[in-house]
């Protein structure tokens, strides 16, 4: 019988010691819980989504023009579609009510989209529950970060080793070859496609003026200028010296932070060969 | 003389005995109030297995307590170990008791509501500290307690003891079995999630099924247009109406933790009440042919309950506490919990508890009314009046030849049953469909969803081509595809598996599994989503 006394007093004890062990893991069980089934209703959206959005918002939720606008969008998370008609509480909140209660009329910014957004929770007369609506809005709240680091990555980045917007900065030998591929926009490395607003044909606008002559133009606009000087300026400093019938600010005006020397001088080379 | 004289006893007896002994006199007084008759130091000699003085106070619980007064002061030592009864009556009043605290706990969390319901088992699951803990240790006892029920039942059997004059107790006892199984069941709908919903319609359509005998179908017809209203009404009660509803999910609930647990209880009492007035039954070997000793117990042959069964019965309730609390810790059982109910998503296979498969085999037989509704009343129908019709008067095991054999073929009928009610067993399906629903299942996680989403590398596989997969899990889950698919090439011609896997949002990635035969012209294919923080494999 002391046996039983005993043994079964330990028992109780590791009993015990199992609860104990439990209770401190319990925080960190619980996190990890809720996780995984944010992970699960993550899951079940994609599933819903691919059924019920997809048709109208377009696989992956990039849109389809026209018919349903794109969701797996910068704008969406950024809160700046939700400013355009005042919604007022979180872009979760509003994807939530708008999928629950649809969108009677698109709004301003979307007047190409005349459809307008069914409701699907099924207090709204819908066919999904309370849970499946939330399994989409998570779904789609997913792509939040994915869409906002590629909106981020599209914006330019400045250069460390930008030029700068000083005019008479030393400028090494240019090389007229890569000059045209940055002018031009094309092939690798051509990433300022400059000739998408100056014309190579003389004469020609089709925003900024055209640079057909330019080698030797450039040299007669500003007194006191050289040729290389001059172009420089231009680039750097697009106001200081305005081509008569053309307004400031219509060029671009952040070239001296997203070009290094090197490009510079080869842009000015190439120009220098458009005789 | 004084006007009010106050009478304070305790300070009369620490002026005549000193503060300390007048302390502990009043400390054991209130002790043996509470134990109804045992002071501190008898407590102790109890406790330390000490011969009982003379006279015994170890009685006066017996006589003057609630609870000691329904246990037997003493047993006869024959009756004391573990054979013949292995506690096993014990341990279903333990089970019952730890089901109503350990259910209780989780009431303080639930709403019987469809639109709450499963949202609370999350909450219960993931923002509840040890609700986890109490769901799997909830439902691990219910699964034990209705084990150790049958098994209580079985021993009583085959040892004989519902004989003269007990018959009425193992008629208690059938109902306590019925409110066993009546218990586990009514809980399973409760989390209002598939694995709820699919096992209770299976219940619920078989209540459906009773039929409406001659006389009252034509009346049936004429009251409520409705030839058959006795199943239709049995399946609204139970339902809530001819779909699961809020109503539905009410009376479960209710019946859950009201109704069963309350006829439960009654029930225990009469069934411990019949056990004090008959006494425990000596081993069938143990008496004379058609003798009832029990309740004549010499004086040296008595183990008294207090020291010696009390403790044995503690220690029990200690081991079962620890290895339930350990198998919900350390063993890997957990409470499963399946995805939202949806009625109009049927799981590929639904399945009954496994208490319930010999029911779910016989259906499978044929006829839903024979073997839904009448056989499974016979069957309860006979455990009733078992005592009444073995009424031959030897318990010995050697004079019930007749009754022990059927006893073993029941027992053997009803194994087969249980693996008849299993989907092994003539269910059919197309095995496209079967060889998909192996890699992801409807009704548990499954290879896919276990497998971590870091060894799913975007791609296209070929399920014979598994040893050139990129990564060790995917070489794993295409195997068994491939074998599965192996399986199937003498019922598809050329069949091919293949897995196509899409990165498709952060942490997400869509699995496609696609089952090609016939050169291309058949094919069928699932698709399924996996995010990385899912951890299906706990």
């Amino acid at each position: 019988m002391t046996i039983r006394v005993v043994i079964g007093t330990v028992l109780i004890a590791a009993t015990m010691m199992i609860v104990t062990f439990i209770m401190i893991n319990e925080p960190a069980r619980m996190t990890d819980f809720e996780a995984g089934f944010k992970g699960r209703s993550i899951e079940a959206g994609a599933s819903l989504f691919q059924s019920s959005c997809t048709p109208c918002h377009g696989i992956q939720g990039k849109g389809i023009e026209g018919v349903g606008p794109s969701l797996n969008a910068a704008d969406l998370f950024s809160g700046k579609r939700l400013k355009e008609f005042g919604w007022a509480g979180t872009v979760k909140d509003y994807v939530r009510s708008a999928i629950a209660s649809g969108r009677p009329r698109a709004s301003a910014a979307f007047a190409n989209y005349p459809q307008r957004m069914p409701t699907w929770g099924q207090e709204f007369g819908g066919p999904y529950r309370k849970d499946q609506v939330e399994n989409v809005v998570d779904f789609v709240m997913n792509w939040e970060k994915a869409a906002l680091a590629e909106a981020a990555a599209a914006t330019p980045t400045p250069n460390p080793n930008a030029v700068g917007t000083d005019i008479n900065v030393q400028l090494p030998q240019g090389d007229a070859a890569n000059g045209e591929k940055l002018f031009s926009g094309k092939g690798p490395g051509g990433s300022y496609a400059c000739s998408a607003c100056h014309s190579l044909e003389p004469n020609k606008t089709v925003v900024g003026p055209s640079v057909a002559g330019l080698a030797t133009n450039a040299a007669k606009r500003k007194e006191g200028y050289s040729a290389e000087k001059y172009l420089t300026e231009s680039i750097l400093k697009p106001n200081e010296f305005l081509v008569q019938g053309f307004n400031p600010n219509l060029m671009q005006q952040n070239f001296g932070q997203l070009m290094d020397k090197k490009e510079l001088a080869d842009i000015i080379a190439y120009l220098m060969t458009l005789k | 003389m004084a006007l009010f004289q106050l009478h304070i006893p305790i300070l009369d007896d620490i002026k005549k005995k000193g503060l300390k002994p007048a302390l502990l006199a009043a400390v054991d007084d209130s002790v043996v109030r509470f134990t109804a008759g045992l002071g501190i130091n008898d407590i102790r000699g109890v406790l330390r297995g000490d011969p009982a003085p003379k006279p015994n106070p170890r009685l006066k619980p017996h006589a003057d307590g609630f609870w000691f007064h329904m246990r037997p002061t003493y047993y006869n030592n024959l009756v004391q170990p573990l054979y013949p009864s292995f506690r096993l009556g014990w341990l279903s009043m333990y089970f019952m008791v730890f089901e109503t605290i350990t259910g209780v706990i989780l009431m303080l969390f639930y709403t019987p509501s469809p639109l709450v319901a499963f949202e609370n088992m999350l909450n219960i699951m993931s923002n509840v500290p040890l609700g986890l803990f109490m769901r799997d240790l909830h439902k691990i006892g219910a699964e034990g307690m209705v084990g150790v029920v049958c098994l209580h039942m079985l021993r009583t059997f085959i040892t004989g003891n519902y004989k003269k004059p007990r018959q009425f107790t193992w008629f208690t006892g059938v109902i306590l079995l019925i409110v066993t199984v009546a218990l586990s069941f009514s809980g399973y709908l409760l989390p209002w999630d598939q694995l709820s919903l699919w096992a209770v319609t299976i219940g619920a359509s078989m209540a459906e099924a009773t039929p409406t005998p001659p006389p009252l179908d034509v009346l049936g017809q004429q009251w409520f247009g409705d030839p058959q209203f006795i199943g239709t009404m049995f399946n609204n009660l139970l339902r809530g109406g001819p779909q699961f509803n809020a109503n539905g999910l009410l009376r479960w609930y209710l019946g859950h933790v009201l109704l069963v647990p309350l006829v439960g209880f009654i029930f225990i009492g009469v069934h411990y009440y019949k056990v004090v007035l008959h006494g425990h039954s000596l081993p069938p070997e143990a008496e004379k042919v058609g003798e009832d000793s029990a309740k004549r117990v010499p004086m040296d042959q008595r183990t008294y309950f207090m020291p010696d069964i009390l403790t044995d019965e503690l220690f029990l309730v200690a081991l079962t506490t620890f290895i339930l609390v350990f198998g919900v810790t350390f063993g890997g059982y957990h409470a499963p919990l399946e995805p939202h109910a949806d009625p109009l998503i049927t799981p590929l296979h639904t399945t009954a508890p496994w208490y319930f498969l010999w029911l779910q085999g016989m259906l499978k037989l044929g006829d839903k009314v024979l073997w839904g509704v009448v056989a499974p009343s016979v069957i309860f129908g006979l455990l009733f009046v078992i005592p009444y019709i073995e009424v031959g008067p030897s318990r010995r095991y050697a004079d019930r030849r007749i009754g022990l054999s059927v006893g073993m073929i029941v027992i053997i009928l009803t194994s087969m049953l249980t693996f008849m009610g299993t989907p092994w067993y003539a269910v059919s399906s197309s095995v496209d469909q079967e060889i998909v629903a192996t890699l992801l299942p409807q009704t548990h996680p499954g290879p896919l969803r276990s497998t971590k989403v870091d060894q799913l590398t975007a791609g296209q596989y070929n399920a014979k081509d598994y040893k050139s997969a990129p990564t060790q899990g995917l070489q794993k889950l295409l195997e068994i595809y491939n074998n599965e698919i192996e399986h199937g090439k003498a019922k598809l011609p050329g069949v091919e598996g293949i897995m196509i896997i899409e990165d498709w949002q952060t942490g997400l990635k869509k699995i496609t599994f696609r089952v090609v035969w016939n050169g291309g012209a058949n094919t069928f294919s699932q698709d399924a989503y996996l995010h990385q923080d899912s951890n299906y494999g706990e």
